[in-house]
């Protein structure tokens, strides 16, 4: 029961990627006074990539016919560490948060490297930008799960969301908010949404991710788009349940299951409010000051390690 | 009690979150406006500090005390602030003399040592550790807003915090100050505002700008 | 294999590697001499394998005692600390040579070819000879062969002004880490009376903790500097690019890790730990390194250059590792520490793989396209696939890539990072989590620079003529590359074959410690990581796609040529912009007057790069050195009278000694 379950919350991080994105974009919509696209327009748009004929650079290798499909991969197998809907989740009893992190990178790496694969400058341009963000992107992620691994004194998801489940709710902690802090600022810098990349921009002088997927088409296409949504499914799935978690059911009871399902996707709609909020509310940084943008945050997560400390005595 | 007290109960504790929370977003603020509504935001937080303070000691001046601060800090003073720039038409930036990430830094060191100075002083006074700290770190704070800041109006900001941190600690170690010596500081603030108000005025009229780093030139 | 056999091997293996086959090639000029001289080292190496792993496991290898001919004792013996080393110098050596075979009988013409060979296995010999080391006199005489050999094989590969300048740096900086070194061993003899690494074991858990301090200090400097440590690694960018391929491999990912073998044998089992200063030190050292190191690195557009400053870097993560360690065991928390230096230990295992590797496949493309500037390379992938593949694993290892050997090895210290959370001191409560934000910036900077190297290099489309023509390397070659990579991948998917013997290497290292269960936790988690990601990778392949070539979308412009693509130097731009207080540059651009000033028709560019410790450490120390020698010049006037004088005045402070002395 547990790993139907288990399996069950990996096919909706999956499966309800494209969805997520829809409501951010017809949320941004909404705020520009638009009428915006349908929420569902990420389903169609998948649907036609993956029936569609595939354009390959005749100067390009196996690299960049194989990175997608390493990148979906990877994005997939970090979406089975997150918890959703009770305190475990597929690897998230065994994986911890370094290897969580870690598969992302590996993601990105396979998706630089089918950037530069294809043989044109915005490949180039892209990933030299998107290494930049990542390196130090990196500091900040880790630090800031560290700090709530410490308090929970676990390293596993399952066990840190676990501890959380047992705390009070009105108990502010200094930690968690200096942590949360961190991580939404590392969840929009890795996710490339506004204010460190636009991800409706046809320019390509201001691209970063988008630079990367400039050559892909068909259903390579839809595989790193499908990747994208899903780390973005992730991150905002993995601040739900490291900082609010309450509402997780225990998998024996199928109307707690209901009624946590309901609960997750109504924090979830918060939370993309805030993003569709920020995106349309913030201008872009330039790309010299996302380094600053980074070291504040890598600044506040070291703070929330240090507060571990100084909370414990 | 109720839910009341219970909640006043645990305002002082988990509150200095959102305190630090204000310090480090001022340390990276980059447009005045930004860093104004910052201090009236820290300055609703003293008040609820101040509110829980009265009900939790039952204290009556204390709830005129937590109305004039948030009559005058979190509304009269922040508004001042914008009718100001508003008329000043002064450059919005901040004009800070370190980047971003060097500021955050030296706030969150700032915070680590107001957390180790205060440490052995809490025992002592049997007074919650994290208040205290917070206070301390938001004088250190307005003193750094200071010096940082070349702008004239982000330094009298920078006083601003500073009261606060005076404010909050002073708070903290009486629970609840007699209200004469509030209303008593509280006039001496406003009158430093409204003279460094007239000369901001005086200063960006003759010389249409507000760096003080340029007043080095008015050296003989 | 009864005791007897593993001392024969042991024999066997010294003997080849030392007698066999120099005379073999001093002796016959043929070329099957040197096939049979290959052979030989090859099944020399096979023996000392089979040697390390029974030592490895425990089981006792007979000791050779070479001390009656030699002035001083002079032994070899295997215990597990020193049969780890050995396993790692024989298996990483058996695909560097069998590449190495091919690759000098390309690009090596006859008389320099056959001394190749012949330091070539002395090299061997002598790393062998320094982690066997029974006594302080064995230990030393390996260490400065290792120099000398190692020096004499960059000199053979051809002469130049450049190349003998920075070999005499290399035998000036490495003497002066040899000398830390024997002082290291010295300060030991008024205490153990012997030289035997079994005294000295003894003698150091009564040492007074002045003489504790110094020793650490000088086995620190001594073996830093031969590891590379900042700010002692100046010698390596220098050294390893003038070697042949080969023998940077065998630099790198051996000769690095003898260092890292001595400080490993002198802090955990002579000192057996210390104060908390000392984790404290080698942290900082290996922070200061790794971090550098990454940086100098991106900045780099030759790739055996860019190479050796990651080595830097990754001695940089083991020294974080054992920093952890010591400071564990400050702490007395024997199961953390021992946690750490299985991690460092394993990084050293790592790194001596896929670095070997790394090498290996800079050597393929030198021999494919005649060049190892990056900026001339590109598109090597689809006309040199298997070199490529392999090269591929190497940066995914080297990064720390999950599903590849770096990963576990990181990953190992980040979990033993956050276990210093557990412990009381609060120093050591806030430093060590801290480090976790160091290793991760590292770690996402190295990654950074290896998608520039491997995206330049074999991506894309070919920069240069030479590029364009490139074949695959011969048979040898890769099979030498694709056993190192299949190691990497072993390693990365079943961690547990290493761990679990390394895990029986800590306890008898650090007493008093279990089995850290991270160690088994991460064998466990990494096949269920693989299977998912085969499975989802497998399942997104599979169904049939239309495929069609089509140029790339060029602006409208027709024809895209190589000149479009981004180069190393553009790649790497955004972060060095970011770090430039890291490199000190020294820009000149330089406008040639013509008679039309307004519509120049050349400008000249120039940027030059120092490491900043060149001009702000070495270059005082250098220059007070010689100061102080110019003013001792003075003493020698040449005039009698002054001579005598010194004489008299030396009498004199004698006599005035002796009456004082009473």
């Amino acid at each position: 029961m547990k790993i139907v379950l288990d399996l069950a919350q990996v096919l909706l991080i999956v499966l309800c990627a494209p969805l997520v994105r829809g409501i951010i974009a017809r949320g941004k919509a909404l705020l520009q006074r638009r009428q915006g696209a349908s929420i569902w327009r990420p389903y169609a748009e998948l649907i036609k990539l993956f029936r569609k004929e595939e354009l390959v650079p005749p100067t390009s290798s196996a690299i960049f016919r194989a990175a997608p499909a390493v990148l979906f991969g990877a994005t997939v197998c970090a979406a089975a560490f997150i918890p959703v809907l009770h305190a475990s989740a597929l690897m998230a009893s065994r994986g911890d948060f370094f290897l969580l992190v870690y598969l992302l990178a590996l993601a990105r790496f396979f998706l630089s490297l089918g950037a530069l694969d294809g043989g044109s400058a915005f490949g180039g341009m892209g990933a030299s930008r998107e290494a930049l963000v990542s390196s130090l992107a990196e500091a900040p992620f880790l630090l800031g799960l560290a700090a709530v691994a410490i308090l929970a004194h676990r390293a596993e998801l399952a066990g840190i969301v676990a501890w959380t489940l047992e705390q009070n709710v009105f108990d502010i902690s200094a930690v968690h908010m200096l942590a949360l802090t961190s991580l939404a600022m590392v969840t929009l810098a890795e996710t490339g949404r506004m204010p460190v990349d636009n991800p409706t921009t046809h320019l390509e002088l201001t691209m970063i991710h988008e630079g990367m997927v400039l050559e892909y088409s068909g259903p390579s296409l839809a595989l790193v788009e499908w990747s994208a949504g899903i780390k973005l499914h992730l991150m905002l799935a993995l601040l739900v349940a490291l900082f609010f978690p309450w509402g997780m059911a225990s998998p024996n009871s199928s109307w707690g299951m209901a009624a946590a399902l309901l609960l997750y996707f109504a924090k979830l709609a918060v939370l993309m409010a805030l993003v569709s909020v920020i995106e349309s509310a913030m201008a872009k940084l330039r790309m010299y000051l996302v380094p600053d943008f980074l070291g504040v945050a890598s600044a506040v997560s070291a703070l929330a390690v240090i507060f571990t400390v100084l909370v414990k005595r | 009690m109720g839910l009341v007290g219970i909640a006043s109960g645990k305002v002082l504790s988990s509150f200095s979150v959102f305190l630090f929370l204000t310090i480090l977003l001022l340390a990276v603020a980059r447009r005045i406006s930004t860093s104004v509504l910052l201090f009236s935001l820290q300055s609703a937080v003293i008040t609820a500090e101040v509110l829980a303070t009265a009900i939790q000691e039952k204290l009556a001046e204390a709830w005129v005390v937590g109305l004039l601060v948030f009559v005058i800090k979190v509304v009269a003073i922040p508004r001042a602030f914008f009718v100001l720039t508003g008329r000043l038409k002064t450059v919005r930036d901040v004009k800070a003399s370190t980047t971003p990430t060097q500021s955050v830094f030296i706030v969150a060191l700032m915070i680590y040592l107001s957390y180790a100075g205060v440490h052995s002083y809490g025992q002592a006074v049997h007074v919650p550790d994290d208040a205290l700290a917070a206070a301390v770190a938001l004088i250190l704070t307005g003193a750094f807003l200071m010096v940082s800041r070349t702008k004239a109006i982000m330094q009298m900001l920078g006083l601003l915090v500073l009261e606060n941190g005076i404010f909050l600690a002073a708070l903290i170690t009486t629970f609840g100050m007699p209200l004469v010596i509030e209303i008593g500081i509280f006039f001496d603030i406003l009158m430093g505002l409204l003279l460094m108000g007239i000369f901001t005025f005086r200063i960006s009229d003759t010389f249409d700008h507000l760096d003080v780093s340029k007043l080095r030139r008015l050296r003989g | 294999m009864s005791a007897g056999a593993t001392g024969a091997a042991f024999v066997f293996l010294l003997s080849v590697l030392g007698l066999l086959v120099p005379v073999i090639l001093m002796a016959v000029r043929a070329s099957s001499a040197r096939k049979l001289a290959v052979a030989l080292i090859l099944a020399a190496l096979f023996a000392g394998c089979a040697v390390a792993v029974k030592g490895f496991l425990g089981q006792a290898v007979p000791v050779l005692d070479f001390s009656r001919a030699t002035p001083f004792s002079f032994s070899l013996a295997v215990d597990p600390l020193s049969a780890f080393f050995l396993l790692l110098v024989s298996t990483v050596a058996i695909p560097v040579t069998l590449f190495g075979g091919s690759y000098f009988e390309l690009h090596q013409p006859e008389p320099r070819r056959r001394w190749t060979w012949i330091f070539y296995s002395w090299f061997l010999l002598s790393m062998i000879v320094v982690v066997t080391a029974g006594t302080g006199f064995a230990f030393l005489a390996g260490w400065e062969l290792m120099t000398l050999v190692s020096a004499a094989l960059i000199l053979v590969e051809g002469d130049s002004e450049e190349r003998r300048h920075n070999v005499f740096i290399y035998l000036l900086m490495m003497h002066a880490g040899a000398a830390a070194v024997a002082a290291a061993f010295f300060l030991f003899l008024p205490f153990s009376h012997s030289l035997n690494l079994s005294a000295m074991r003894t003698a150091g858990a009564a040492l007074p903790g002045g003489i504790r301090a110094a020793i650490f200090l000088s086995a620190f400097v001594g073996f830093g500097t031969k590891a590379g440590l900042i700010p002692l690694h100046l010698w390596l960018p220098r050294a390893h690019p003038l070697a042949p391929s080969p023998v940077s491999a065998l630099m790198s990912g051996i000769m690095l890790k003898t260092a890292v073998y001595g400080f490993v044998r002198f802090t955990f089992d002579f000192l057996a730990g210390g104060p908390s200063w000392f984790g404290y030190a080698v942290l900082l050292a290996g922070a200061v390194s790794g971090l550098l190191g990454v940086l100098y690195a991106i900045a780099e557009h030759d790739l055996k250059r860019l190479l050796a400053y990651h080595s830097v870097e990754n001695i940089g993560i083991i020294y974080l590792g054992l920093g952890t360690s010591l400071l564990f065991l400050s702490n007395h928390a024997p199961l953390w520490a021992s946690l750490a230096l299985i991690a460092a230990l394993l990084h050293t295992f790592n790194h001596a793989l896929f670095k070997s590797l790394l090498f290996l496949g800079a050597g393929a493309i030198s021999g494919a396209a005649h060049t190892i500037d990056l900026e001339e390379l590109g598109g090597l992938q689809r006309r040199m696939p298997i070199t490529g593949t392999t090269f591929l694993i190497a940066c995914c290892s080297i990064v720390g890539l999950p599903l590849f050997n770096g990963f576990i090895s990181e990953w190992l210290t980040f979990r033993s990072f956050l276990g210093g959370s557990v412990l009381t001191n609060t120093k050591a409560q806030i430093v060590l989590p801290l480090m976790i934000g160091v290793l991760a910036l590292i770690g996402g900077l190295a990654a950074a620079c290896f998608v520039k190297v491997f995206g330049v290099a074999f991506l894309g489309r070919p920069r240069s003529a030479e590029a364009e023509r490139a074949v695959e390397a011969p048979v040898p070659m890769r099979a030498g590359t694709t056993l190192l990579a299949a190691a990497c991948v072993l390693i990365g998917i079943l961690p547990g074959i290493l761990l679990h013997p390394l895990v029986s290497l800590g306890q008898a290292l650090i007493p008093g410690s279990g089995v850290p269960e991270e160690t088994l936790i991460i064998a466990r988690v990494i096949p269920w990581t693989a299977a998912i990601i085969l499975g989802v990778v497998v399942i997104a392949v599979l169904p049939k796609r239309t495929q069609r070539m089509v140029a790339t979308w060029g602006c409208g412009l027709s024809q895209l040529t190589s000149r479009m693509q981004y180069t190393s130097t553009a790649f790497s731009k955004p972060i060095r912009f970011v770090f430039t207080r890291v490199y000190r540059q020294d820009r000149k651009v330089e406008r040639l007057p013509t008679d039309q000033p307004y519509f120049p028709v050349t400008i000249s560019y120039r940027s030059v790069r120092t490491t900043s410790f060149e001009k702000s450490l070495y270059r005082p120390f250098v220059e007070s050195v010689v100061w102080l020698a110019q003013g001792l010049r003075r003493m020698q006037t040449g005039n009698i009278q002054a001579y005598l004088l010194y004489i008299f005045l030396a009498l004199v402070s004698l006599l005035a000694l002796l009456r004082f002395q009473q």
